[in-house]
């Protein structure tokens, strides 16, 4: 019976309790941001990106909506708006899923793992069957140039961001940080 | 019985289109040829024919040859109080006649004779006795075409229906579901054959059935369009009855569909069917042995009528004594399936009951035999096969009655105080009832509720809400409507409509929409001074909003839906049931992006995207465009300051539209349709082909594997239908939205091919660092690495060049796509985008009305089904009226007319919590007063054995124990934090408010606490 909102508390608060940092927007729980790290083996390695989480009225009954902000170089990630073609996400949710499992099991699987075959950025999936080394020299020359740490955390107002938020809601915002950032 | 020639004018579309989505054209066209005899004018015969005139049979013909009484009252929506004394047909005739000219609508009122039958193809005796009913339906059964046969009878919570469709009827689809399809993985060379399919979807075929194959690569031989049978069907495979051993190895590709077979029935006529009923259709496994006694006591209530010449009286032992005893000599008589044990309570109810035509029971039995009578007509959905028999004893007040409460009182509900007792007809008429939602179920409620006289007394008041206006493609079901009120609101047109029914309705007509919005309107004391909530709604929001409402308020809500020949309803009943939301249907599987996007392989995929295309081109863009003329200045700052790709991308749709592709002359609209034709299905075709081409997965899988279809180039020419349509309809749209004149002889395709044929086309130059899922334009500008920012400025400029050229207050005008208006070219550009794209990927191209039923997410409806659903929630209302009715007298009901299946059930009590020594369910609340600081609540949860980690107020967090800066909110007063974090208003009439908790028990588990309502004054 557990309600849909009673649920967006219980998932946020274990997101954060694993450590994730997750930067909330005027204490609203239905839309956030959360940090994410290119997983070890995967040349994402040494990336952070800000993942905008949308959580629809009927969470957890409807899945989550996922985009990366800052931009990324992969088969499954739409370049231009972020959008992730994730079957797990997008197809195959159910409501047992969580947050964590987002962040800690689908989108490492999705970036070590992209699959080219069903490609939002069709280039990127071109380039990753035809000359995978090429396309892991793409995928770094992205992560150098638009997901370095300072390029999310420590400048929110950087452009990437997104449009809908206002600069006074960033005021508010920064000193709402996640717990576990804080020294 | 002859399903009519299919050889008839065209169907109006707007006005059928709800229903078209379940029958299709074909079952249409013969409902058109079909009269129809309903015979038996008092509530049921006018429930019937109402549907079937909204259905749009040829011609339907009323016959009673009996007057009008106060008592018809209580069931038949069509007489008032003045056609008291005139015949029932007469009475009838002109009410019934509004609801589709289209039909011819005639009277009969003299006895009928079997020889005038033949004028039919099917009829229907709502009042009939069984020796005549035997005559006629000998000769129907034997006549050549065989006439279809109905005999359906309601007497007070009782009723019955029996069908005989003649010695051999055809079925021609079995359930209306579409054939199911499956995308091929492997076949082996096998006796028998194994088949896979991808594990994208389950397949849902079922042992016997037949399918054909068709794309199969390798072995062909399937390919030949032959259907087959299989066998051990499971999700993702089947075995095919075939020996596939000399067959050709499959290498790839492949769908495989469901053949729907014909079926053909044998009905026997009702006087052998009386002796030997065969299998009861059941609806309520709870009354699993009732339809057999039931059947012996319809016959016994027959064998009353005949022998007293009138029906049992309500309250009288003695004739329910009567019947009881000719109930149990039939069982005597019978040579086998004799029934062991009679329930007498049950005959004495039937007994009092008898007389009585109660629009409940009405509306749900007109739903029912409405219904086979289209599938008699038709061959469209499986007859009931042939008797169905079902009570609703449990509407019965839970107090015995003293035979005093029957009596008539003189009043046109006579016949409901018959069944129920005056007391309980005084509770339906003091009741406060919201009815939310005036389309066809709230049509169909607030007639109901008339003639129940619900809300019709002193105290009695009804309120009824629905912020939509009347459109043509309501009237087909939404039966209050006329087409004269197209337009107008529905609630004020349904309400003045229920009143005329029965003038003593007190009802108020909103047009405000039920949400967060509007709680001034439907404020605190509105909601505590209702009765019962009646749920008359189409989208599941604003079903889970009111359900919420209901659960605060403490209110039952009585829920329902439809789609198509299906319904169901649901109770939802304080403390006794769950609610609502506590049970849920997965959500509609969207296709994913990346599908839609590049690689289609069915027809949804394709409208999907041309949907997607339509809003861009012809809505979003054109917004843009005068966003940014009517504002330069700040749109420009604002794009600059997003500074991304996506703002990218719309300054260079918008510099488009002033620029390079601006529309001047409607040339240029044709100009700009066919280079969108090449850059659509050909171009962009082509570069996908090229980027993939020879691409293989890591496992050595090829890319273009299914279930990815591989794309064709459509090479454009004028003289074919299809692309000559997209240019015309995407010109035509193309022109409006710049507000230029289309001219007549765009309509004519030979000087329309003239005019496109003049149209320059550039070659296309496979681009080899481009993205696929948009198109190369982007990269006149500069490569896809170069920064964002640099462009968007870049583009700002050359924009800010191109308005210096315009006419001052130059505006486009935005299209928003309009499915219901055949005239508009709306639904002709999607379609052309959609079947160009279908194309492109051999998929099956589509009409334009099957693109605008998936495209318009037109919704299936009709009218049988939904009555019938109105029907069993007014048979719940008399239960939570009268009140004190327990769990198990409530029936929630799944329905499928189609079939025919009832499945009625008990409700689902509500999930009950336990804690310590404490337990509640979704219906409690709790309380905490005296405006509790932060600390004092939590300390106060503390005291419970409860440590909350999180509480917040709507969608906004108050305190999260991970946040160090809550801490400082620990000693405010809740009502502050609220006011500050939430923003919630608090109207000076209200004393508390809400806040959800999520907290843990001493023990580390989640414990679900109720909402708790803190008072602060």
């Amino acid at each position: 019976m557990s309600s849909p909102s009673k649920r967006r508390d219980m998932d946020l608060m274990k997101l954060m309790m694993s450590d994730y940092k997750v930067e909330m927007i005027n204490d609203g729980m239905q839309d956030f941001y959360v940090h994410f790290h290119g997983p070890n083996d995967s040349p994402y390695h040494g990336g952070v990106w800000r993942i905008r989480v949308e959580l629809p009225d009927a969470y957890p009954y409807k899945s989550p909506s996922i985009g990366f902000v800052n931009k990324i170089y992969h088969p499954n990630v739409d370049e231009m708006s972020g959008s992730v073609c994730l079957d797990v996400i997008n197809q195959t949710w159910s409501p047992m899923f969580d947050l964590v499992n987002v962040f800690e099991v689908f989108l490492p699987q999705l970036l070590l793992y992209p699959n080219p075959s069903d490609p939002l950025n069709g280039e990127a999936a071109a380039l990753m069957m035809r000359d995978r080394s090429a396309y892991e020299q793409k995928v770094k020359e992205y992560c150098e140039k638009y997901a370095k740490p300072e390029d999310i955390g420590a400048a929110p107002e950087d452009k990437s961001s997104d449009e809908e938020l206002s600069e006074d809601e960033y005021e508010s915002q920064d000193e709402e940080m996640a717990g576990q950032a804080d020294p | 019985m002859a399903p009519g020639d299919a050889n008839l004018g065209d169907i109006d579309e707007d006005l059928h289109s709800r229903q078209l989505a379940v029958y299709g054209r074909e079952t249409m066209r013969r409902l058109f040829a079909s009269n129809v005899l309903v015979s038996g004018m008092q509530g049921l015969g006018a429930e019937i024919a109402k549907n079937l005139i909204l259905a749009g049979v040829k011609s339907i013909a009323l016959h009673d040859e009996g007057e009008v009484e106060l008592w018809d009252l209580s069931g038949n929506f069509v007489f008032s109080e003045k056609d008291v004394g005139k015949n029932r047909a007469l009475a009838s005739v002109q009410k019934l006649q509004e609801l589709n000219n289209a039909v011819v609508v005639s009277t009969l009122t003299t006895e009928l004779t079997k020889e005038k039958l033949s004028d039919f193809q099917a009829v229907v005796f709502t009042d009939i006795n069984l020796k005549k009913a035997i005559e006629f339906n000998d000769y129907c059964h034997s006549h050549k075409p065989p006439i279809s046969f109905i005999k359906a009878e309601v007497r007070g919570l009782f009723g019955s229906v029996f069908c005989d469709f003649g010695p051999e009827f055809t079925v021609f689809d079995v359930d209306g579901e579409d054939p199911h399809t499956g995308i091929i993985a492997s076949i082996s060379n096998d006796n028998p054959a194994l088949v896979s399919c991808l594990d994208d979807e389950r397949l849902e075929f079922e042992d016997g059935d037949l399918v054909v194959f068709s794309e199969v690569h390798g072995m062909t031989e399937l390919n030949d369009g032959k259907p087959r049978k299989i066998k051990n069907a499971r999700p993702y495979s089947f075995t095919l009855d075939e020996d596939t051993l000399k067959f050709g190895t499959y290498e790839k590709g492949g769908i495989v569909t469901q053949v729907k077979q014909p079926k053909m029935l044998n009905f026997k006529p009702l006087k052998e069917a009386l002796k030997d009923p065969g299998d009861f259709l059941l609806s309520d496994y709870s009354k699993f042995d009732r339809p057999t006694l039931l059947h012996l006591a319809f016959q016994a209530l027959d064998k009353f009528l005949s022998e007293l010449g009138r029906f049992p009286v309500a309250g009288s032992e003695e004739d329910a004594q009567k019947l009881i005893t000719l109930t149990a000599n039939i069982n005597e008589r019978l040579e086998d399936g004799r029934v062991e044990d009679i329930d007498l309570k049950l005959l004495r109810h039937f007994a009092f009951g008898a007389r009585a035509v109660l629009n409940p029971m009405a509306a749900m039995f007109g739903g029912i035999v409405g219904q086979e009578v289209v599938k008699a007509c038709s061959g469209k959905f499986h007859p009931l096969f042939q008797f169905f028999y079902f009570d609703s004893l449990e509407s019965l007040p839970t107090e015995n009655l003293d035979p005093s409460a029957f009596q008539p009182l003189n009043s046109r509900y006579d016949a409901q105080i018959s069944v129920f007792g005056s007391k309980l007809q005084k509770k339906l008429e003091d009741a406060n009832v919201f009815i939310v939602g005036s389309g066809a179920l709230g049509c169909e409620f607030l007639k109901n509720v008339a003639l129940m006289g619900v809300s019709c007394g002193k105290e009695g008041r009804l309120t009824i809400t629905d912020d939509d206006v009347i459109e043509k493609s309501n009237l087909s079901r939404q039966f209050l409507f006329r087409d004269w009120n197209i337009g107008q609101a529905k609630s004020t047109v349904a309400a003045a409509a229920a009143a005329s029914i029965n003038p003593s309705l007190n009802i108020e007509a909103l047009q405000n929409r039920v949400g967060p919005e509007t709680e001034n309107v439907f404020d605190d004391t509105f909601w505590e001074n209702l009765t019962v909530v009646i749920n008359a709604l189409d989208n599941v929001n604003a079903r889970l909003y009111v359900d919420q409402r209901c659960l605060y308020f403490q209110k039952p809500l009585l829920e329902s839906g439809t789609l198509g020949a299906k319904c169901n309803t649901q109770m939802v009943i304080p403390h006794l049931t769950e609610n609502y939301g506590a049970s849920r249907d997965p959500p509609e599987k969207q296709a994913p992006m990346c599908t839609v996007h590049s690689f289609p392989h069915n027809i949804d995929h394709c409208l999907t995207w041309a949907r997607s295309e339509f809003e861009g081109l012809l809505e979003k863009t054109p917004a843009e465009v005068n966003a940014y003329l009517s504002n330069p200045v700040e749109y420009a700052t604002a794009m600059a300051n997003a500074g991304d790709a996506l703002a990218r991308d719309t300054l260079e749709r918008v510099l488009e539209c002033l620029d390079k592709e601006k529309c001047e002359t409607f040339q240029d609209c044709i100009t700009w349709a066919r280079l969108k034709f090449e850059d659509y299905f050909a171009n962009r075709v082509n570069q996908l082909i090229y980027t993939f081409q020879d691409a293989a997965t890591s496992t050595g899988t090829p890319f273009w594997s299914a279930p990815k279809r591989f794309p064709h180039p459509l090479e454009f020419s004028a003289s074919d239908p299809g692309h000559l349509h997209f240019v015309m309809s995407a010109s035509i749209l193309r022109a409006v939205s710049f507000g230029i004149p289309v001219p007549d002889w765009v309509k004519n395709p030979k000087m329309l091919a003239e005019a496109v044929e003049k149209v320059i086309v550039p070659e296309f130059q496979p681009k080899k660092d481009v993205k696929i899922v948009t198109d190369e334009k982007a990269t006149s500008l500069a490569t896809a690495s170069a920064d964002d920012i640099v462009i968007i400025n870049e583009l700002i400029k050359r924009l800010e060049q191109c308005r210096k050229n315009l006419p001052p207050g130059y505006r486009m005008k935005p299209i928003q796509f309009e499915k219901d208006d055949d005239t508009n070219f709306h639904m002709d550009v999607i379609a052309a985008l959609a079947n160009m794209r279908a194309r492109n990927y051999s998929i099956p191209e589509v009409d334009k009305l099957k693109a605008k039923f998936i495209a318009g997410r037109i919704i299936p409806a009709i009218a049988t089904s939904t009555a019938m659903a109105t029907g069993l929630v007014c048979l719940e209302l008399y239960k939570v009226l009268d009140g004190g009715h327990k769990l198990e007298d409530y029936r929630n009901t799944f329905a499928n007319l189609a079939l025919p299946l009832f499945s009625m059930a008990e409700p689902v009590p509500p999930k009950v919590i336990k804690h310590r020594d404490m337990k509640w369910t979704v219906w409690d609340r709790w309380i905490i007063k005296d405006n509790p600081t932060l600390r004092e609540l939590l300390q106060w949860l503390k005291d419970k054995g409860l440590n909350a980690y999180s509480i917040s107020c709507g969608s906004c967090l108050l305190y999260n124990s991970m946040f160090p800066k809550h801490r400082e909110r620990m000693d405010r007063k809740v009502v502050d934090l609220v006011r500050e974090v939430a923003k919630l208003e608090l109207p000076p009439f209200r004393s508390h408010f809400d806040v959800v908790v999520a907290c843990e028990d001493d023990d580390d588990n989640d414990i679900d606490i109720p909402p708790v309502s803190i008072y602060y004054r």
